[in-house]
């Protein structure tokens, strides 16, 4: 049955978000032909146009993705769909994996496809050397490659998405179980999510910070932290993202299991 | 065993109770009338059926059992709303429907659409509300389901479409499956129930055979209701 809500979830989320992936790659390819082209101003003017509209783009890809999955959620869980959705024989348990894998799928699909419009649109090889030179530092103590330090940064860009994301399906299970204005709660109870997850996250680097005097110049000096702190903080990322996210899984399924109200 | 027992059913909404000590048995084999004035609760006991509100206190059993996966097999429910995704066209729904349910009779809902020469491969958003209604009942009746709900079928249609969703549902629901149907336009659907049950104000003020009624008032349940809910 997994399989099958996984199919609907993602035909349905994928039949706008594949326009804006096309749109993306589309004034990525334009960006690259006219910031190819030298000693035209205008060509060059273009290019800067189509440069700009590609990373509209990219942002328009990540907003309207997380937006769609929301809404999606909100019009699945709690209105008319809602009525369908419910009355399907499966779990509620299946029902939040679908959207939670939906979600996953989606949005790391968006990454990549983000990743390939910057390649498309920016990759040569003094671009390269640039950023090389700028994430040189943090590659030297990693002891690996720009490639991973990049792969790196994107997955904890990701993950804070899926945080981000899954305190809005929370905002909203809590939401809809008010009496009265439902979205303004979702609203507000996503939000104060959010703010707890980040929170949590400051405090469990602030107790780790207690036993490294090192990271705990990032709380009580103005000092530039040192290099080898970002590794720390980097991990530490991860790992709380992690946590925050598996503890919202467990805490929206149980809500969800507890039963809907729907409209 | 009863198809449905509603044990001391209580739900609230804030401070308004909704519906108030709820108790009921719905037989196997029959047709079955929700009857009431609206906002009086029949929507809200049918959405509890269905899971699509939670009770505040008491219990329902469907087959005796606890709402969940196996009640939801065997009842197949048509909302007072249209509930499809609108941007899906008519075969995409059927393969939906085909998807989930396993009781799910394609042949069946193909044929009920072709009678009503609906083009399948049209989207559910360029269809007027009424015909997208008649889509949502064949589906819902092409289950072969051990109870069918039916919330307020015949509000807003006018006197053919009636006959057409009256037809639909006496011609089409599975052998010894029950049907109720919640609806306030009773003089329309007088003729086919087998009972009656009568919700004012969240609460079961009567529950009777349709004949027995009849005969012991000596009116018709149209004035019965008349008479009983007249304000």
């Amino acid at each position: 049955m997994l399989k099958k809500l996984l199919k609907y979830d993602l035909k349905n989320i994928y039949k706008f978000l594949i326009i804006f992936y096309s749109l993306a790659i589309f004034f990525a390819v334009l960006t690259r032909i006219f910031l190819s082209i030298e000693d035209s101003f205008i060509m060059n003017i273009i290019g800067q146009i189509c440069s700009g509209v590609t990373i509209s783009m990219m942002i328009n890809i990540l907003v309207n993705n997380l937006l769609r999955l929301w809404v999606r959620f909100k019009e699945n869980l709690y209105k008319d769909e809602s009525y369908l959705t419910h009355t399907l024989p499966i779990e509620k348990s299946t029902l939040y994996a679908s959207k939670v894998l939906t979600s996953l799928i989606s949005l790391f699909i968006s990454v990549c496809i983000i990743g390939l419009t910057l390649f498309i649109a920016y990759y040569s090889k003094e671009n390269l050397e640039t950023l090389k030179n700028l994430i040189l530092p943090v590659v030297n103590i990693y002891n690996t490659s720009v490639l991973k330090i990049v792969l790196i940064f994107l997955f904890i860009f990701f993950i804070e998405f899926v945080n981000t994301l899954q305190a809005g399906f929370t905002g909203i299970i809590l939401g809809h179980k008010m009496n009265n204005a439902k979205t303004g709660y979702s609203v507000l109870f996503g939000f104060v999510t959010y703010m707890v997850i980040q929170i949590f996250g400051l405090l469990v680097i602030f107790i780790v910070s207690l036993f490294n005097k090192d990271l705990m110049n990032l709380f009580v000096t103005n000092e530039i932290i040192n290099l080898e702190m970002l590794k720390v903080i980097i991990y530490l990322s991860i790992a709380i993202y992690f946590v925050t996210f598996v503890a919202g899984y467990i805490i929206n399924l149980n809500l969800l299991k507890k039963g809907v109200d729907v409209d | 065993m009863d198809l449905v027992k509603c044990i001391n059913v209580n739900k609230s909404f804030g401070n308004k109770q909704i519906l108030k000590n709820v108790n009921l048995t719905i037989p196997r084999g029959k047709i079955i009338g929700l009857l009431g004035k609206n906002g009086t609760g029949k929507t809200t006991l049918i959405k509890l059926i269905n899971d699509l509100l939670t009770i505040s206190s008491g219990e329902i059993l469907i087959n005796g059992e606890k709402i969940g996966i196996n009640s939801k097999k065997i009842i197949s429910y048509l909302p007072e709303r249209t509930y499809l995704d609108k941007s899906m066209t008519i075969d995409q729904v059927i393969e939906y429907f085909q998807d989930f349910y396993d009781n799910f009779d394609t042949k069946k809902a193909r044929k009920l659409l072709k009678d009503l020469s609906l083009d399948t491969t049209l989207k559910l958003a360029k269809m007027s509300k009424g015909m997208q209604e008649k889509v949502q009942l064949v589906l819902v009746m092409s289950r072969k389901a051990d109870l069918y709900i039916l919330d307020e079928p015949l509000g807003g249609v006018d006197p053919a479409t009636r006959d057409y969703i009256l037809d639909t549902i006496l011609t089409n629901f599975n052998d010894g499956a029950s049907v109720i149907i919640s609806t306030h336009l009773i003089a329309d659907i007088e003729r086919i129930l087998d009972e009656v049950i009568f919700i004012d104000n969240g609460q079961i003020i009567l529950q009777s055979d349709t004949d027995l009624l009849r005969t012991k008032e000596n009116s018709s349940i149209d004035d019965i209701f008349r008479r009983m809910f007249k304000c």
